[in-house]
């Protein structure tokens, strides 16, 4: 007869509370946004009493670090988050022990409800957690689809509409300045000036967050959030540092659309083998995805289920009125902060039409990823020309993007001319991808120039012609000189057919 | 007077309907992914309709000649290899059939019918499995419509096993053109569907209890497999349990597993008790992003074999790349060793069959049954309550 031991049953992880009364000494780590938003989201989180700092930027070490520490067969965001946080508190605990580590730092990151791994991150966090014996440390799960989900674990998070509202806000205005400096630095005249405004104007914005009055938790927040002239006003502020950056956008240059899984594509570092700085030093201008999109998109597939729902469901026609109309508030807001920055900054795209550029391709229901977006983007760039090119970052072995990028390969067999370069990213085989990239990009190149040819061929405008109109209008060098779009997708020509018609 | 201008009953008798006849419509269904749990519904579902059995044509099991033969060239990407054989199926669908199909219809399931629906986050298919059907398609349609160069007319419904009310009104937005179908229709339809599977279902599970039973009686061990539905495909699963069960080892699948409240209660008492789970079907203790059907069951089969005493061994079956499975390979092992059982994994399959390698481990496998059982189901039995639901009560 074999003795009886008690059960060891296995358990998953929970974090200790956390508590309020823990808020003054606790600090939120969080990350996997560019530094940008971080730095906005971290303002965010500081003017609602919360110590908060961004995990530093990913470095290639990440990925060792992750593979180390996790199950095999992760995918490349996956290894590299878990890395990046695995790696920040194995230093620090070297530094102050492993339960000053546990009492001082919690870690918050966005659940999701998809069918995707990236609801599953918080296992390899946890298991991570269990390799660098940090068992004891605590982290926390954001559901992105709720702004108010009240307090969480023990009262500490209270994550209240005052609190999402933040960083929501911070994500868009975040956006904003990411999208004029794409649309900036690869013209600048002055090499560096770009990145100076940039680095300005995340600080003005940083300071506008962290001292945003309070007004109230719930509609309050919300009532002035949407109404007052506080972001505007500072986003005014940050025109005013972008226009004092020369530029010529007479450079011919392809632009290029980043799409892709959401980590991969919003990353600015070695996760994605820096790729948007590196098609900038290859020539290209880059157009980079917001996250405001996302979260635009977010709200599409709640509607589209919703909407469903409604046919046999009378309670969800109601929410279905809700939603619409947090999609148009939504919208609203986002072109009310660009009206600030002189319209400059990209439009969102409607989800609507994505969903129908996508759909013989894709089903817009299938919620995994991006979903629609990857073969809606795509199109919508090529056909609206936008783009020269498309690429699209996977990591390797991921779920959703493998099958959307599947789709393409019917939507390039419909759409011969659409210029497409889908990439995976492993996070280790650099020089492979990039090469992959610059093919088509040489392609793109080439169609930017022809482009630039016939539009000055329409115009009767030649090059030099241009300079001298351009050096009598010296406003039209400046970074947020109007941006109007003649039907061309690229910068040079679109600006060219705009001095043409000015100078009539 | 009121009553007839106004009433909703016709003034005149309406003339009956013709019933639309579907008696010669030839349909294929793609033998893969969730279609492994799912198909006594499709086949109901198509019967209720009018379309004859013998017309409702599945393809064949996966195998690497079907590929070969009739999926080369057609893969968009690449991608764990249950996603990756599908374009074997649709080829041999298309060119395999004697007799030309009318329809091949590939459902796009998004939630699936799980017994742990509501007890858990949420029951959707896989990010990939969902999309296939999507992503193989592109591969007959990039150059040419192939389909329709062959006559056959290609549907792929979005269809929401978890919310029944909800598949009426899809079936009808993704089969109406195609099989002339109306919503009253479809409603009856997905009825018989749903009872079909439910009976089905019912059925496996009493056998498997049956299997249990036994075991209990004569106090002999059992195997239970962990995978996903399309792993009972002999060409994906490559037949591993089936070389286990010829060495005299029952073996149950967990999709089947019996879900009597007598068993259960009698296997998690303990949890029930300490109030550590809500309910017998509760996974949150072990599992907190509940979100994917398969998944959430491979978890909580998990949980039942670390608690019954004659499930001494766990087969884990998983594919090649598979994200789903990626993150619960530790969980798994942890419930499971933790309740004093054993565990076998059989990762990273692929098209071809190791056989070598699946003979030796085998080996090792029955090897370690046969030598730790006795104890095992002592241990685990010792743990639970003495008035087992599977034995004849004294």
């Amino acid at each position: 007869m074999a003795t009886v031991s008690p059960p060891r049953h296995y358990r998953a992880y929970r974090p200790r509370p956390f508590t309020a009364a823990e808020r003054k000494d606790v600090t939120i780590l969080f990350g996997g946004l560019t530094w940008k938003h971080e730095r906005l989201v971290q303002a965010a989180l500081e003017n609602q009493g919360y110590k908060a700092l961004p995990l530093p930027n990913i470095e290639r070490v990440d990925l060792d670090v992750g593979k180390e520490l996790t199950d095999v067969g992760a995918c490349c965001p996956t290894t590299f988050t878990t890395g990046s946080l695995a790696r920040f508190l194995r230093d620090k605990a070297k530094e102050i022990g492993p339960e000053a580590v546990n009492r001082n730092y919690v870690y918050m990151t966005a659940g999701s409800c998809g069918p995707c791994r990236f609801g599953q991150y918080h296992e390899s966090y946890t298991m991570a957690l269990d390799g660098i014996g940090l068992k004891e440390f605590r982290l926390f799960l954001l559901d992105q689809t709720e702004l108010d989900q009240g307090a969480a674990a023990g009262g500490g998070l209270e994550m209240n509409m005052a609190f999402s509202l933040g960083l929501v806000w911070g994500i868009l205005c975040g956006d904003l300045i990411t999208d004029l400096e794409y649309r900036t630095r690869p013209y600048e005249v002055v090499p560096g000036a770009t990145d100076a405004a940039v680095k300005e104007a995340v600080e003005r914005m940083y300071q506008a967050f962290r001292s945003r009055p309070n007004r109230g938790r719930k509609w309050g927040a919300l009532a002035w959030t949407l109404f007052s002239r506080y972001y505007t006003n500072a986003l005014k502020d940050v025109r005013r540092i972008f226009e004092k950056v020369e530029v010529d956008r007479l450079r011919v240059k392809p632009r290029v659309k980043i799409t892709g899984e959401f980590w991969l594509q919003t990353h600015e570092g070695d996760g994605n083998y820096d790729i948007k700085r590196w098609l900038e030093r290859e020539g290209a201008e880059v157009v980079p995805p917001p996250i405001a999109v996302w979260l635009d998109y977010l709200i599409g597939l709640a509607l589209a289920e919703l909407e469903e729902k409604a046919e046999t469901d009378p309670k969800a026609r109601k929410k279905v009125r809700i939603v619409k109309l947090l999609q148009k508030a939504y919208t609203w807001s986002y072109n009310r902060l660009r009206g600030a920055l002189s319209g400059i900054p990209a439009e969102l795209p409607d989800q609507k039409v994505l969903q129908e550029l996508a759909q013989p391709y894709y089903h817009f229901r299938l919620n995994g990823g991006e979903g629609y977006m990857l073969v809606g983007k795509a199109l919508y760039a090529h056909r609206n020309k936008h783009a020269h090119m498309i690429c699209e970052l996977s990591p390797y072995s991921c779920m959703p993007n493998t099958m959307s990028v599947g789709a393409m390969a019917n939507v390039m067999g419909q759409h011969p001319d659409l210029l497409y370069s889908p990439i995976e990213i492993k996070g280790d085989a650099e020089v492979h991808a990039l090469s992959r990239c610059q093919m088509v990009l040489t392609e793109a190149k080439k169609r930017a120039q022809r482009e630039f040819d016939e539009a000055a061929a329409r115009t009767g405008l030649t090059l030099e012609k241009a300079r001298e109109l351009e050096s009598k209008r010296p406003g039209l060098r400046s970074a947020m000189a109007p941006f109007p779009h003649h039907g061309a997708a690229g910068t040079a020509a679109n600006h060219l057919i705009e001095l043409a018609r000015r100078s009539r | 007077m009121l009553r007839t201008w106004f009433g909703r009953r016709p003034s005149a008798p309406s003339t009956p309907r013709p019933a639309k006849d579907r008696s010669k419509l030839r349909v294929g269904i793609p033998r893969v992914l969730n279609v492994w749990s799912t198909h006594r519904f499709w086949t109901a579902f198509l019967e209720a309709l009018g379309v004859r059995p013998e017309n409702i044509v599945y393809s064949s099991d996966t195998s690497e000649d079907q590929g070969r033969e009739f999926g080369k060239g057609r893969g968009a990407v690449d991608c764990c290899y249950p996603v990756k054989c599908m374009s074997g199926h649709y080829g041999e669908l298309v060119f395999g059939q004697r007799r030309k199909l009318d329809v091949i219809l590939s459902p796009i399931i998004y939630t699936l019918p799980s017994f742990l629906h509501g007890h858990v986050q949420g029951s959707f298919s896989c990010t990939r499995v969902a999309a296939g059907p999507e992503n193989i398609k592109s591969g007959f349609l990039k150059e040419a419509d192939v389909f329709s160069g062959n006559g056959i007319r290609y549907a792929s419904p979005f269809v929401s096993f978890a919310e029944r009310a909800l598949m009426p009104r899809q079936m009808v937005k993704g089969l109406g053109d195609v099989l002339d179908l109306d919503l009253e229709e479809a409603t009856k339809a997905v009825d018989a569907g749903f009872d079909a599977l439910d009976e089905f279902n019912a059925r496996m599970r009493s056998k498997s209890r049956e299997i249990l039973e036994s075991c209990a009686r004569e106090d002999r061990p059992c195997l239970l497999v962990l995978a996903r539905p399309y792993h009972m495909d002999p060409g994906i699963g490559h037949e591993i349990e089936v070389n286990v069960q010829a060495s005299g080892f029952p073996i149950l699948w967990m999709q089947y597993f019996p879900l009597d409240s007598d068993l259960l209660e009698w296997v998690f008492h303990d949890d029930l008790k300490s109030g550590v789970i809500r309910n017998c079907f509760d996974i949150s203790d072990v599992w907190p992003s509940s979100y994917s059907a398969n998944t959430n069951e491979i978890l909580w089969g998990a949980k039942v074999a670390a608690r019954l005493p004659w499930i001494t061994c766990v087969l884990r079956l998983s594919s090649y790349e598979c994200g789903m499975d990626q993150p619960t390979y530790t969980p798994v092992q942890k419930i499971v060793e933790g309740g004093d059982t054993l565990l076998f994994k059989f990762g990273d399959l692929d098209s071809t069959k190791p056989s070598g390698s699946v003979r030796i481990r085998v080996e090792t496998i029955v090897h370690y049954v046969r030598k730790s059982s006795s104890d095992i189901i002592a241990r685990k039995r010792a743990r639970l309550p003495a008035d087992c639901p599977l034995l004849p009560r004294r």
